[in-house]
């Protein structure tokens, strides 16, 4: 086990690039410019993502291609990071490497059962690829769930796909496939986190990784609810549940019982989901999202333990990417500028 | 040394002469202009008429800029324009030849950046020994050209797609190469390659031969196209200097037209006559109606300055020589109201003591004088001389402490030859009489605020800041008592404490200190009430509301008193600091001496100078004005028209 000492300077080179992230102003800014390539610009001139963009011409870069530089310098920060002091040689440490692993297979099964030709290999991040124990590449030669099963055969992903069984019409279920892979991944999490740090790092982790459960469980019972009008019982089947021993399988359960997506909206106002954030959105993700966003930014002020520290900081770092994402796209469509600011997820 | 008197003005005319009476005004120097017809129930009307200047001025600054001419203030008197027609005419004789030029330089600038573009692209294409034409040409083979990211570069083993791609150089970011495709899969391996943000390059029709080739060909390109570029930059500095002289003159007139029409927003107006008013210094008077002698509509009527409830007269302080340069001490702070009280007297007395006692050296005070008068040109009047009063203040206290450049002994024998044996003080030898000096200087400025206190709230009949306040007769007498209770005791031993000394100056003046509000109601409206609004005050709110205010106020007695510590630690300080400077004299070889020696004083001059400065500043902002002295008075400002070349 790491002496929680021994990773103080990962905790300060975070909070320094903590320092840099965009706030409410920066992206005001940028909402401000008028194309893409003037958004680009402000963007390749900004402490925070100079360097990403540091090859890039501004006027012809595409903006996709802006989306994928964001979650690359992302990625890399928490490369840089975990190597800094050789953090990335405990199991955890792998936190976002094995979600960009599940986002490839998912994507892979998609792909798939909808028979679209090289769209796996399209949508695959190439800066994961050489990190990743999965050969992301070879995965693309796939043509059915059996041979993509195959490849993973030597991989931790094999024992949890191959217990699903077939569709009727031969393809994989997705959502089951989706529902096992991230419960799978939260559990290893939580028992890594249990395993590798101490009794104080464990439970502050064990109740972000709690937290953020709820919060994807919230959306998706609410868009379930909402657009297909699922019952409680079929909601509740396609949850995560992992009992983290804060109560909140119990609390949510509550909450997929409510009759009414309105309710439910209500319940999510009333909750501590939503303390900090906007709460007076009438959007779930907004109000969820934002109240996270205020959450972790809590905890990475306040934590000096570098595994809490990197979790909540790289969930930050994919939130603020998630907003200048909107931005581009609102300043490619001429979005008002106005509404997208109350879109953003930032704190209330 | 107060505050100058000043009386309200007010002008009427006729419409006609408006722009002459504002013209006037601006000449005398002496007029601050307040807006008038502010009042809704007034039958005057502001005029807000929309200055049909702004549009020419705008022109003539953008085209000035962009001819490179910097704007100045000129003499226009030989200037025979005046309407904005006139102004708009000349923006157009120089602006048109000049928009044709800067087109052509533009478009060609741009195309010089295109073509740079290229050439920085195909540099990374250097390895290609093909001809461009040649590969374009093809007929069943279509070629891209770009750079790939680096990170894409792996999948393109996985495609199955009819393609190849050949890498010519990769960077850190991309990989710059080019694919073949067939032509009839072109569609499709352009959008794989679109989807993995593959950036083509456009290679200009013109160019042909290999990489190397093109490079040849776009570089002469280039280098024509600047030659060219150079060549209209010329006729456009050409323009620009035969213009000059005319655009300077205009534009001065111009920005004095516009800036005085500006002015007219102040005037009120009823059907066809105007109405101004503003306040001039008392003094000023005759000269300021001899101004208007000449004009038969105008009319010019003094009031008293506080004839018109709706403006504040401004505030022009009254010094004299001595004391002026100590103004921009109390303006920082914020200017008194007008009839408030001027403490720039007490500022340069505090203030020069101050500095002297914390800053004493004889040798360094006659350079401080020296540099102050020698740079009074390069500083201004007030800085300069603020400079050299401080100077001489450092010299008196320098030849006190018997220093010279941080030579503590050299003046001993001239006191010894005088016959005063108390003198020079020695810094190190006297600490503790040097602390209780500033702890009792401490005192005595912080009783003198007091004492200012009183005298300002009696004459403006503000009885709780003249008697029951902290700063008032009951903190006075509460403050010094115990300032000299303590004395007693402590350092004379006499006992002084008895139960009336502390009932009738200690209790009492405390009682009247925490009751201050309703015993100062009593006084004036002879009724008892708790507050001035009586409804939201409960006797509960009223002991925990002024329990709090106690404790500060008793604390800010401790506080500002041991503040004044540092008038002494700056003392030993600066000693201490020179004798630093003279022990690293003796360390190093003769030679050296000197110049450390000279390096050592200027340090501790510029460094130890400034810290002593700053620290008294807070001492008087903090300890002493806020006892007796309220900012919040309007500064005069006179109306005139300054030049300017901004335009927004």
């Amino acid at each position: 086990m790491l002496d929680s000492w021994s990773a103080n300077g990962t905790v300060a080179k975070i909070r320094y690039i903590h320092g840099r992230m965009f706030t409410k102003e920066n992206y005001h800014e940028m909402l401000m410019r008028r194309t893409v390539p003037e958004a680009a610009d402000y963007l390749a001139h900004s402490a925070r993502y100079k360097d990403a963009f540091r090859d890039v011409d501004p006027n012809t870069v595409h903006r996709g291609f802006i989306e994928e530089l964001l979650q690359r310098e992302n990625f890399n920060t928490y490369m840089r990071l975990c190597r800094f002091q050789e953090l990335d040689k405990l199991p955890f440490y792998d936190f976002l490497i094995k979600s960009k692993e599940i986002e490839c297979i998912l994507s892979m099964i998609n792909n798939i059962n909808s028979g679209l030709d090289n769209s796996y290999l399209n949508d695959l991040p190439g800066y994961v690829i050489k990190h990743s124990k999965v050969s992301l590449l070879e995965m693309s030669r796939a043509e059915s769930f059996e041979q993509l099963l195959k490849i993973l055969r030597n991989t931790p992903y094999y024992k949890i796909l191959v217990k699903i069984p077939p569709l009727e019409d031969g393809s994989a279920d997705y959502t089951e496939c989706e529902l096992r892979l991230r419960t799978a991944y939260y559990a290893e999490l939580l028992d890594t986190a249990k395993h590798d740090f101490s009794e104080m790092q464990s439970k502050q982790l064990s109740e972000i990784i709690s937290r953020e459960i709820d919060c994807l469980n919230i959306i998706n019972a609410y868009r379930m609810k909402a657009f297909f009008g699922y019952s409680p019982e079929e909601i509740k089947k396609r949850q995560i549940r992992i009992k983290t021993g804060t109560g909140s399988v119990k609390r949510l359960d509550k909450y997929y019982e409510l009759e009414s997506p309105e309710d439910m909206l209500e319940w999510v106002k009333r909750s501590k989901y939503s303390k900090g954030g906007k709460q007076t959105s009438e959007y779930i993700e907004s109000i969820v999202r934002s109240s996270q966003f205020c959450y972790l930014s809590h905890i990475l002020s306040q934590s000096t333990a570098a595994p809490v520290s990197l979790y909540a900081f790289m969930k930050l770092c994919s939130t603020e990417a998630l907003n200048i994402v909107h931005i581009i796209e609102a300043i490619r469509y001429n979005a008002d500028p106005s509404a997208v600011e109350k879109d953003l997820i930032i704190t209330a | 040394m107060a505050i100058e008197k000043m009386s309200l003005v007010n002008i009427a005319g006729l419409m006609d002469e408006l722009d002459a009476t504002l013209k006037r005004c601006c000449e005398s120097g002496c007029f601050h202009i307040e807006p008038a017809g502010n009042s809704p129930d007034s039958a005057m009307k502001p005029l807000s008429e929309k200055n049909e200047y702004d549009r020419p001025l705008k022109d003539l600054a953008q085209l000035s800029t962009q001819l490179g001419i910097t704007l100045k203030e000129t003499d226009f008197t030989d200037c025979d324009l005046s309407a904005p027609q006139d102004f708009n005419s000349l923006f157009e004789k120089y602006n048109t030849p000049f928009s044709e030029l800067n087109t052509k330089r533009l478009e060609l600038t741009q195309r010089i950046s295109e073509l740079g573009g290229a050439v920085r692209q195909i540099d990374h294409l250097k390895g290609m020994h093909s001809d461009f034409q040649q590969l374009f040409s093809m007929k069943y083979v279509s070629v891209r050209i770009g750079k790939l990211p680096v990170d894409n570069l792996a999948k393109l083993d996985y495609y199955d797609e009819n393609f190849f791609f050949v890498p010519f150089e990769t960077g850190k970011s991309f990989c710059w190469g080019m694919y073949f495709v067939p032509e009839r899969d072109k569609q499709r391996v352009d959008d794989i390659f679109r989807s993995m943000y593959f950036e083509r390059i456009r290679i200009p029709s013109y160019v042909s031969g290999d990489a190397d080739e093109a490079l040849e060909k776009l570089k002469q390109t280039i280098d024509a196209d600047t030659v060219e570029n150079a060549k209209l930059t010329e006729q456009i500095n050409e323009l620009a200097t035969k213009a000059e002289p005319e655009l300077q003159k205009a534009f001065s007139k111009l920005r004095f037209i516009h800036d005085t029409f500006e002015l007219r927003r102040n005037a009120a107006a009823l059907n066809d006559k105007f109405y101004l008013k503003g306040f001039i210094p008392e003094k000023e008077k005759d000269r300021f109606d001899k101004l208007f002698e000449d004009m038969r509509s105008v009319s010019v009527v003094y009031l008293p300055p506080d004839a018109d409830a709706s403006c504040e007269p401004p505030t022009v302080l009254k010094n004299n020589f001595l004391t002026r340069p100590f103004t921009m001490l109390v303006e920082m702070y914020g200017l008194p109201e007008y009839k408030g009280y001027n403490p720039t007297a007490f500022v340069a007395i505090t203030y020069t003591l101050l500095f002297g006692i914390m800053f004493g050296d004889l040798g360094q005070g006659l350079l401080i004088v020296l540099g102050g008068l020698a740079l009074k040109k390069k500083l201004g009047a007030k800085i300069s001389g603020l400079v050299t009063r401080l100077g001489i203040s450092s010299m008196i206290f320098g030849t006190l402490y018997g220093s010279f450049f941080g030579y503590e002994e050299l003046l001993d024998p001239v006191f010894e030859s005088i016959g005063l044996d108390f003198l020079p003080l020695k810094v190190f030898k006297q600490t503790n009489f040097i602390l209780i000096t500033a702890v009792a200087i401490g005192v005595a400025l912080i009783i003198i605020s007091m004492i200012l206190n009183i005298y300002i709230g009696f004459k403006n009949k503000d009885y709780e800041k003249a008697i029951f306040g902290c700063n008032g007769i009951a903190g006075l007498v509460f403050y010094s008592s115990v300032a000299a209770g303590l004395v007693e005791t402590l350092m004379f031993d006499v006992k002084v404490m008895s139960a009336p000394f502390v009932i009738f100056l200690i209790v009492i003046p405390l009682v009247c200190i925490f009751c201050r509000t309703p015993f100062s109601i009593a006084v004036k409206y002879k009724q008892w009430r708790l507050s001035e609004d009586e409804e939201k005050m409960t006797v509960g709110n009223f002991i925990v509301e002024n329990f709090f205010e106690m404790f500060e106020f008793l604390l800010s007695y401790v506080s500002n008193t041991m503040s004044f510590l540092r008038v002494g630690g700056f003392v030993l300080s600066h000693a201490g600091m020179m004798l630093v400077v003279m022990t690293l004299m003796e360390m190093c070889s003769a030679a050296a001496q000197p110049l450390v020696l000279v390096l050592g004083n200027l340090f501790v001059m510029v460094m130890e100078g400034m810290i002593v400065a700053i620290q008294i500043i807070r001492l008087e902002f903090y300890e002493i004005f806020s006892r007796f002295y309220e900012g919040g008075g309007k500064p005069f400002e006179p109306v005139g028209v300054k030049f300017t070349a901004q335009t927004e």
